[in-house]
């Protein structure tokens, strides 16, 4: 299933309602305009994830990063993203942490290994990466939706 | 980067709940983002609300450069959030020339002239329609 960046949109609805919670209230916003964002979010994205592909180029590494991510930022000359990403990024990876420790309880419970540090390092590797090509089930479903719809 | 907060960070993000009722309304692609917050268990979807912007389509997005083989978790997660804020930021800065034309509608060409006159918004210059 080949996906040119053609095809691939983000969300109007929730591209409208970032624009809306950046604006002030009584501001409207024309269809045009909102098409025109909506398509600049897109390139942002590509442009910066050739710019970060390239730090990690860079430093021989073939996953691209969160640092790869945040170095591209400063190289586009949007240093005043930094700040808010870093912040962001330490929730998520609260976030992810918990994710872990409860799926790992699981997988404890399952197999009763005495060798349960070795498995960590090798599950983070796995799903590190896996997740490019494998998707978590909550977004399965929402896939799955936008293609019935 | 990899150091620790002691104290907890309040997200930027409002509650992403109160979105559901505003945007069912708003057809399919609502639907897809309301799908993703309520079903699946709640450690799954928890993390991904942080993001507006559904991770899976930034993901696919990404993968569209042949050059990208793979990306951690974090990075998807960082660039959707710097999408984000690249939405307001040209948002508020193409509202400028709104108000110079003493209009309450944000248009195209106020857009345009963003594009033309801010430095960081010049990659963007013929991509367009």
């Amino acid at each position: 299933m080949a996906e040119r960046p053609e095809d691939l949109n983000l969300p109007n609805a929730v591209i409208t309602r970032i624009i809306k919670e950046a604006l002030p209230d009584g501001v409207n916003v024309s269809k045009e305009a909102r098409r025109a964002i909506s398509q600049a979010a897109s390139v942002f994205v590509l442009y910066a994830t050739s710019c970060a592909n390239n730090f990690a180029l860079k430093a021989k590494r073939k996953t691209l990063n969160a640092g790869d991510v945040l170095a591209a930022m400063e190289e586009m000359e949007f240093e005043r993203f930094l700040e808010p990403l870093r912040e962001a990024l330490e929730v998520y990876k609260k976030g992810q942490k918990g994710k872990k420790e409860v799926s790992e309880q699981k997988r404890k419970d399952k197999e009763k290994k005495p060798d349960s540090e070795n498995e960590k390092s090798r599950e983070e590797e796995e799903e590190e990466e896996e997740r490019m090509e494998e998707e978590p089930e909550a977004e399965n479903d929402a896939e799955d939706e936008e293609v019935e719809n | 980067m990899a150091a620790t907060a002691a104290t907890p960070v309040t997200p930027t993000e409002p509650d992403p709940d109160r979105c559901v009722s505003e945007e069912e309304s708003r057809g399919a692609e609502a639907e897809e983002e309301n799908t993703q917050q309520q079903t699946g268990p709640a450690a799954a979807v928890s993390h991904s609300r942080l993001s507006k912007l559904p991770l899976a389509r930034i993901k696919a997005l990404m993968k569209t450069d042949p050059d990208v083989s793979l990306a951690s978790q974090e990075s998807v997660f960082i660039i959707a959030k710097a999408t984000e804020l690249f939405v307001e930021m040209i948002a508020k800065d193409s509202l400028v020339y709104a108000q110079q034309g003493k209009r309450k509608t944000l248009q195209r060409k106020d857009l345009d002239n963003a594009i033309e006159a801010i430095d960081e918004f010049a990659f963007l210059e013929g991509t367009l329609d």
